[in-house]
């Protein structure tokens, strides 16, 4: 009985597979899932022109590093340009405080490597910034902030609901579900098979790009800068971005195929869901527990940076404990079990009336 | 013996408010059932019900003893072509057959053997390679014939199978039921093709509005309704003569001469005192030459029962 029930979620999988890879009315879940390695690529394309840019202007107007040492909170801007010679680049902001109008001026030096911006207000030096385009951390906390804001949220999230909703729903649409209906399968056998089929899709489509989105990132920096963050903990990260990606497709795609069996309109489920996981950062921390955004996070390599967000929206974050990776790894697998006995129980009741979708 | 029937036990399906079909109760023999009845009669509603595609309000269903529910022991022995004019796409009428058969389990060699071979049984070898979705209609109507007869199943259930097909493999499919049917299977068939259904049925299953409003074998369904007038074709030399003899009887309605003047067309509402007294006038000393039920056929009795229905609609 086993081989029979294998044997056919195997050949429900080899029908499903072609129509979920090359269905026109897929092809935005591609765009979706692929739009970070382009945005990706081309800040490696930006970063690798800016070092560039940085060596040339470094050429040109050669600066000591004790000099750029001896530059300290306080010095006035002529202080400044004796000690470092004309910045490469100067420009100034206004702002208003308590009725008097300020203004701040912006000079920018480089070493070569880093680009050195130092900030004046009321021709006192206030504060440097140093921003390093050969530097890992910052494009790591950026590939973060995208993988879990963006990339879970939505295209993942959207990915699934374009591929699992159409399992059932699309040949419902497409008349064709009956075929599959007619067949000595168990209707749980049938579901098994679609939701490996929609797995499988996927997982290939958005692993590929969590995969070509790390390459994208990487792709910018000097070979050895890579072994270094490669040797450690480039692959252990890379390795946990890529299991979860595949445990959001597991998750989210368990609760589509259901929402494509229940209902006839998948939009209302569907923007209740996005809303459910859109709020859980704002949740208490009791509710943030029944929610897959949560469990992602938790096992994601590295925190997302949430420095962005508008003070009174950052007040609102409950802060919670992330889960271990054990309970984040089992509650979704529970989780999915469950949404796919429950979704067995309406497939069993699955009736074909074209008429009516 | 009871395992050889297809019965529905009060039956009813209602999609909301609409009655899809109302209290239907049938047990029907191997051999081939004809369901026939006006577009909404319940004909589809009512194969649904039978395969599991849909579920009844109320009632029982057993096919072979099967429950429509339990589909991985039904399809077993039940095959199915729907009216559904929509298939799996990007397929090849022999991938799409080949496919449908994989989920049944067999092997890939068996496959390709049955697909091979029912392909060949409708008359679709030439355009197996072909995407189903460049068939015409009547090989659309072939190949859903064939996956449902792929299989090899005890029962065969087709809505509307003969629709679209050429009068050749029309004749050809026709001869496939019978052999089915001598074989001791169930061949159950809708159709608004109604002198075919009369050539071919054993048995009938008149519906209209989502009623079973007659059932049985022709001849049964047609003596149930002692009411209806009957048409009875008469080849005689002497038509006037008969005719004014048969207008004795109050149960004689209509005459209606033939054009040639070689008979007479008569309409009775008691088929069996006109023939007994069309013994006693040829006894008598008029020539009869010959006599026909002239509607003693699924289309004359659809024709009382739901045409006048329709007609008081109307």
């Amino acid at each position: 009985m086993i081989k029979l029930w294998f044997g056919q979620i195997v050949s429900v999988v080899r029908l499903e597979l072609k129509k979920t890879f090359f269905s026109k009315r897929g092809l935005w879940v591609y765009l979706l899932a692929f739009a970070p390695v382009v945005l990706f690529g081309f800040n490696s394309i930006h970063g690798t022109h800016e070092r560039q840019r940085l060596a040339r202007q470094a050429a040109r107007h050669p600066i000591s590093q004790a000099a750029f040492n001896d530059i300290k909170n306080g010095l006035s801007p002529d202080q400044v340009i004796e000690k470092l010679g004309k910045p490469y680049r100067q420009y100034s902001r206004y702002y208003h405080r308590g009725g008097k109008k300020h203004r701040i001026v912006f000079y920018r030096y480089t070493d070569g490597k880093i680009d050195f911006t130092y900030q004046f207000e009321d021709d006192k030096l206030i504060r440097t910034h140093r921003r390093n385009p050969n530097a890992l951390t910052q494009t790591q906390l950026v590939f973060a902030t995208s993988f879990q804001f963006y990339f879970l949220r939505l295209a993942v999230f959207f990915g699934c609901v374009g591929v699992f909703v159409n399992l059932f729903r699309g040949e419902m649409l497409d008349k064709s579900l009956h075929f599959y209906l007619l067949t000595p399968m168990r209707r749980e056998v049938l579901l098994a098979g679609k939701y490996f089929a929609g797995l499988l899709a996927t997982i290939v489509i958005f692993t590929s790009s969590t995969a070509l989105q790390w390459w994208a990132m990487l792709w910018q920096f000097e070979r050895g800068v890579i072994v270094d963050f490669l040797a450690s903990p480039g692959w252990s990260q890379f390795a946990a971005y890529l299991s979860v990606t595949a445990l959001a497709c597991v998750g989210y795609g368990s609760i589509f195929l259901a929402v494509g069996l229940l209902f006839r309109n998948p939009i209302i489920p569907t923007a209740v869901v996005l809303l459910w996981e859109s709020a859980n950062p704002f949740l208490p921390p009791l509710m943030k527990k029944i929610s897959m955004i949560y469990y992602l996070q938790s096992i994601c390599p590295v925190t997302a940076s949430q420095d962005n967000l508008p003070p009174l929206l950052g007040l609102l974050i409950s802060p919670t404990q992330p889960a271990t990776t054990l309970t984040a790894v089992t509650r979704i697998v529970l989780l999915t079990l469950f949404v796919l006995v429950l979704a067995s129980f309406i497939a069993r009741k699955l009736e074909i009336n074209y008429s009516t979708d | 013996m009871k395992n050889d029937l297809i019965t529905l036990d009060n039956v009813s399906r209602f999609y909301g408010e609409v009655l899809g079909v109302n209290r239907v109760t049938l047990s029907l023999p191997p051999g081939i059932t004809s369901m026939v009845g006006p577009n909404g009669a319940g004909k589809t509603t009512l194969m649904n019900l039978m395969t599991g595609l849909l579920r009844p309000t109320r009632g029982r269903i057993r096919i072979l003893g099967i429950a429509p529910t339990q589909s991985h022991k039904l399809f077993g022995l039940v095959g199915y072509a729907t009216q559904f004019d929509a298939f799996p796409k990007g397929l090849s009428g022999f991938q799409f057959i080949y496919s449908f058969l994989r989920l049944f389990g067999y092997s890939n060699a068996k496959c390709k053997q049955l697909a091979d071979q029912v392909i060949e049984q409708v008359g679709l070898s030439d355009a197996a390679g072909r995407r189903v979705a460049g068939y015409s209609k009547g090989m659309r109507q072939r190949i859903r014939l064939a996956q449902a007869l792929a299989h090899d199943p005890r029962v065969l259930i087709l809505d509307e199978p003969l629709n679209g097909l050429d009068p050749l493999v029309r004749a050809e499919t026709i001869k496939l039921f019978r052999r089915y049917a001598t074989e001791g299977r169930h061949v159950l068939v809708s159709s608004h093709v109604l002198h075919e259904v009369d050539m071919i049925s054993d048995q009938v299953v008149l519906m209209s509005g989502g009623y079973v409003v007659a059932e049985g074998q022709i001849q049964g369904v047609r003596s149930e309704i002692q009411e209806r007038p009957v048409k009875i074709l008469i080849h005689c030399k002497q038509p006037s003569v008969l005719a004014s003899r048969a207008f004795e009887h109050e149960y004689v309605v209509e005459a209606q001469f033939l054009t040639e003047g070689s008979g007479v067309l008569i309409t009775t509402r008691d088929a069996d005192r006109f023939y007994r007294l069309l013994n006693h006038l040829a006894v008598n000393g008029i020539d009869i030459e010959g006599v026909t039920p002239a509607d003693d056929n699924v289309n004359s009795v659809y024709d009382y029962l739901i045409g006048s229905e329709e007609k008081m609609s109307l």
